[in-house]
C-alpha cells in the first residue's frame, strides 16, 4: 500500500512540475533567448518568473510573465558581459516551491570558449522527460533543404490527439548544437510562508525593520508611488513580521517606483528593503568537470560570429510589442483638488515661501529659525489644520519639508491644494499639497534608509520574432531560430511558413503541447540545411 | 497488523496535512478597502433629518471600475447628496468621493435593498447626482431624494436655542432613459397619463382601474409604473 501511494505521488509530482523550453541549448552572450513554460494546471499563482543564473546560483537576469491557460511564454536578453560557461534556467512562480531548470551554454562573443579551465555540467540530476508523439505528421519538411529557401509546413494531428489537448501548441524551428544535449530537472526551495501570490500582476514586497535594532517593525505606514499623468499611491501598514506587500496589476515593462516607510508616530528610524529575486544558491544541483566536444567547439565559434555580424547589420532577433499600461485614475487619490495653481501666470517667485504667501491661499509655508513648517486651511472648520498637510512632489508624499525650500516658480507646472481633511483608507491627511514640477523626474525626491526608488520590472511584454521577409537580400541571414510560435491554436491541420537562413547547419523543429491531464507531450524532426 | 494499518494511516494524515499547507490561501492584504473621501463636518442642528435613514445602515458601494465592497455601514445624505460611510477604525464619518463611485445599496432594516445610482443630470443645477431607482428597465423610474433647508416659524430645540429653519423633504421623480434623458413625473393619475398618448391613456386608465391602484403616494407610483412596464404600453417621452 506504502509502495502504491509512494508511486501515485510521484506521479503526481511529475506532473506537478514546471515544463521549460528554449528556443536552443547554445548561446552566444548579446543574443536574445526565446523560452516557453507549461505552468502546472494546481499553479494558484498568475505570474511565472524565469531566471537565468550562473553555476553559483547568482541570477544574471530575470523575467516575470503572465500566465495565460496555464502557459508562458517570453525571451531573456544575454548580456555581453557574461563569460563562456554552464548557465541555468530557471523557472519559478512567488509561491510555489518547486523549481524546475534547464541546462544552458553560453559563449562570450569575444572570448569564445577558453581553452584552458574545467567547464561543468549539472550532475547527479534526475532528468525530466516529456511525452514523445510519434503519430504527428508533417508534411513539407525534408531532411534536407537549401539556405534561404521558403517553405510551407503542415503538421497533421491525429483527432484523440486535438481533442486531448489544453490550450495553444508551441512549434519552432532552431539550430541544433551537435555534442550538447540540454537537460532539464525539478529542485525544490524554502518559502518564506508563501507570503504574496501574484495574480494580475508583479508583487512589490519587503520588510520595515528598526534601523538600530534590526528588529522588524509593527505598524510602520509603507507609502508605494507610481509617477504617472495622475500618480498611482497605494499603502501598507506593516505586520508583527514587518512585511509589505504590493500587487502592480498589469503593469508591463520597467517602471519607476518609490518605496518608503516610516513610524507614524515618528517615534522610531526605521529602514525599508524590498525583496529582490538575486540568488538561488540553495537550490542548485551538483557539478561535475566535462569535456567539450570538438564539434560543440565549432558549432560555439561559428555562433558568437553569426552574432556579430548580426550586430553589425542591425538586424533585431526580436521585435517587442508596445507595453500595455493600465488605466489611469480618473481623478488623483487625494480627491479633485480644490484650488489649482499655474505659478507661470504670474511673476517670477525665488522660492516657495514666496510664492506660498503670494500665490496660495490657504497655504503657510514658512521656515522659522531655518525649522521649515507647513499649515494648510481647513475650508470646512474655518481654521488651519495642526498637522502638516501630505506634500507631494510629481505625485511622489515627502515627509522632509526642507525639500520644497528653494523651490522657485520657474521650476513648478502646477500646485494643487486639498483643503480638507482626506481619507484614503485607514489613512487620513489633513489637507494635501501637491506641486508638480516642469522637469517631473521627482530628483528632490532624496533617497535614504526609509526611501527607496527603483525601475522596477513588472510583466515583460510580448516579442515576436523577426521573419525574413525583414532582411534585404543584400545583407546576410544569419538567424538561428527560423520560427518562434508559442501560441498555436490546436488543429488537425496547422500550416506554417518559415524560411531558412544562410547559416548552414542541424536544425529541428520542435511542436509541443499540454495534454488536459497535464502533462506534457512534444515531437522533434530533425532537418539539415545545406 | 493493526499497527502497521496504523502507522499506514499517519503517514497518509500527515502527508495529507503537508500538501494541505502548501496550498493553503495567501493573504491579501493589498486589495483591503481603500476607499478614498473627505471629512464629515457635521450639517446645522434644525428639526427635520439632512440623512435618508435615522442611523447608519448596512449597505455596499460599487466603484466605477465596478469593484464593489460589501458590508459598510452606510448613510445618505439627502441634504448634500453625499453617501458617508462610518470607518469602525479610526472612528471617523467619511464622505466617500462621489466621482469614484457607480452607485451604492442600501439595506434597510424592513429587509429592503435601495439601489442609489450615480448619474449625469442635465436639466436645471446639472451635474452627477445619486439616483434611487425605483424601478429599473427600458425607462427607470428613479427618485432624487433631497431636503432643502427652509424658514419656517420660530421654535425652540431641544437644547431651548431659538430656530427659523428646519430641513424639508423635496423629494423629485424621473423617467429616465439612456438616450432620451430625463422626463419630470409627479405623484399624481394626470402627471401619469400625460407620459402616454390619448390612446394610450385609455389602456393605462384601463389598467389602473383593473389592478385597483390609486396613485396617491410613491408606492402607488411604483406599483402603476411596473404594470406599465409590464404590459409595455409606450410613452410619449
Amino acid at each position: 500500500m506504502l509502495i502504491l501511494f509512494v508511486a501515485i505521488t510521484g506521479k503526481s509530482q511529475e506532473k506537478n512540475h514546471f515544463s521549460l523550453f528554449t528556443d536552443r541549448d547554445l548561446y552566444a552572450s548579446g543574443e536574445t533567448m526565446l523560452i516557453k513554460v507549461y505552468v502546472p494546471a494546481d499553479e494558484p499563482s498568475g505570474i511565472v518568473n524565469i531566471d537565468l543564473l550562473n553555476t553559483k546560483g547568482r541570477i544574471i537576469s530575470g523575467i516575470s510573465k503572465k500566465i495565460t491557460g496555464h502557459q508562458a511564454d517570453g525571451y531573456i536578453y544575454i548580456p555581453d558581459s557574461l563569460s563562456s560557461g554552464s548557465y541555468l534556467l530557471c523557472t519559478s512562480t512567488k509561491i510555489n516551491s518547486s523549481l524546475t531548470f534547464k541546462e544552458l551554454y553560453i559563449t562570450n562573443r569575444f572570448t569564445g570558449i577558453p581553452e584552458v579551465g574545467t567547464p561543468v555540467r549539472a550532475s547527479k540530476i534526475k532528468p525530466l522527460k516529456n511525452r514523445l508523439i510519434d503519430d504527428l505528421q508533417i508534411e513539407g519538411l525534408d531532411k534536407s533543404v537549401k539556405a534561404r529557401e521558403k517553405l510551407e509546413v503542415s503538421l497533421n494531428l491525429p483527432k484523440d490527439i486535438v481533442a486531448q489537448i489544453e490550450g495553444n501548441l508551441f512549434v519552432s524551428v532552431s539550430e541544433v548544437t551537435p555534442g550538447y544535449n540540454s537537460q532539464s530537472f525539478q529542485s525544490t526551495i524554502h518559502r518564506d510562508n508563501f507570503k504574496s501570490a501574484e495574480k494580475e500582476g508583479v508583487v512589490l514586497d519587503g520588510y520595515l525593520k528598526d534601523l538600530k535594532t534590526g528588529i522588524p517593525f509593527k505598524n510602520g505606514v509603507v507609502y508605494l508611488s507610481i509617477p504617472d499623468s495622475i500618480p498611482r499611491f497605494d499603502f501598507y501598514i506593516t505586520g508583527d513580521d514587518g512585511y509589505f506587500n504590493f500587487q502592480l496589476d498589469n503593469y508591463y515593462g520597467k517602471i519607476p517606483v518609490v518605496v518608503q516607510g516610516f513610524d507614524n508616530e515618528d517615534k522610531h528610524l526605521l529602514k525599508i528593503s524590498v525583496n529582490r529575486r538575486d540568488s538561488l544558491k540553495n537550490c542548485l544541483p551538483d557539478f561535475e568537470s566535462w569535456e567539450i566536444s570538438p564539434a560543440f567547439r565549432t558549432s560555439a565559434e561559428e555562433s558568437k560570429d553569426a552574432v556579430t555580424f548580426r550586430k553589425i547589420f542591425n538586424q533585431p532577433e526580436v521585435a517587442v510589442q508596445p507595453a500595455m499600461k493600465p488605466g489611469t485614475d480618473r481623478y488623483p487619490f487625494f480627491g479633485v483638488p480644490n484650488i489649482v495653481v499655474d505659478p507661470q501666470l504670474f511673476i517670477n517667485l525665488p522660492d516657495f515661501t514666496e510664492i506660498s504667501r503670494e500665490l496660495l491661499t490657504g497655504v503657510k509655508y514658512r521656515a522659522y529659525n531655518r525649522i521649515p513648517s507647513l499649515q494648510i486651511f481647513n475650508s470646512a472648520q474655518r481654521t488651519y489644520f495642526n498637522d502638516s498637510p501630505l506634500l507631494l512632489i510629481d505625485g511622489i508624499p515627502v515627509r522632509d519639508l526642507s525639500v520644497i525650500k528653494d523651490l522657485g516658480s520657474k521650476e513648478i507646472a502646477k500646485i494643487e491644494i486639498s483643503m480638507n481633511e482626506r481619507y484614503y483608507g485607514n489613512l487620513k491627511f489633513p489637507g494635501v499639497l501637491a506641486i508638480h514640477t516642469k522637469k517631473a523626474d521627482y530628483s528632490r525626491v532624496l533617497v535614504s534608509d526609509e526611501v527607496v526608488k527603483l525601475n522596477f520590472d513588472c510583466i515583460q511584454p510580448d516579442v515576436t520574432l523577426t521573419t525574413l521577409s525583414e532582411h534585404p537580400l543584400n545583407e546576410p541571414d544569419l538567424r538561428k531560430v527560423l520560427l518562434w510560435n508559442p501560441s498555436v491554436k490546436p488543429g488537425q491541420t496547422i500550416k506554417f511558413n518559415f524560411g531558412t537562413s544562410d547559416l548552414v547547419g542541424n536544425y529541428k523543429l520542435v511542436i509541443c503541447g499540454a495534454d488536459k491531464d497535464g502533462s506534457i507531450f512534444y515531437k522533434e524532426h530533425l532537418f539539415e540545411v545545406n | 497488523m493493526a499497527n502497521n494499518t496504523f502507522y499506514i494511516i499517519t503517514l497518509f494524515a500527515l502527508l495529507a496535512a503537508t500538501s494541505l499547507t502548501a496550498q493553503e490561501a495567501v493573504p491579501k492584504n493589498w486589495d483591503s478597502e481603500k476607499i478614498k473621501g473627505s471629512q464629515l463636518i457635521p450639517y446645522p442642528s434644525y428639526t427635520g433629518n439632512p440623512y435618508l435613514t435615522e442611523k447608519f445602515v448596512s449597505g455596499e458601494i460599487e466603484f466605477t471600475d465596478g469593484t464593489k465592497i460589501e458590508n459598510l455601514f452606510l448613510r445618505y445624505s439627502t441634504y448634500r447628496d453625499e453617501i458617508i460611510y462610518f470607518n469602525s477604525a479610526i472612528s471617523a464619518q467619511i464622505i466617500i468621493d462621489k466621482i469614484s463611485l457607480k452607485g451604492f445599496k442600501l439595506f434597510t432594516k424592513e429587509g429592503a435593498n435601495r439601489i442609489f445610482r450615480n448619474q449625469y443630470y442635465n436639466g436645471f443645477l446639472p451635474g452627477n447626482r445619486f439616483f434611487e431607482v425605483l424601478n429599473d428597465g427600458d425607462i427607470a423610474l428613479l427618485a432624487y431624494r433631497t431636503v432643502v433647508l427652509q424658514y419656517c416659524s420660530v421654535y425652540n430645540n431641544e437644547a431651548g436655542v431659538l430656530k427659523n429653519m428646519e430641513y424639508q423633504q423635496n423629494f423629485n421623480y424621473y423617467l429616465y432613459n439612456s438616450k432620451k434623458g430625463y422626463e419630470t413625473i409627479r405623484i399624481g393619475k394626470n402627471s401619469l397619463l400625460s407620459k402616454f398618448d390619448k390612446s394610450n391613456q385609455k389602456l393605462v386608465k384601463k389598467l389602473l382601474r383593473n389592478n385597483k391602484i390609486a396613485i396617491r403616494d410613491e408606492s402607488g407610483l411604483i406599483e402603476a409604473w411596473k404594470l406599465i412596464q409590464i404590459n409595455r404600453i409606450p410613452t410619449n417621452f
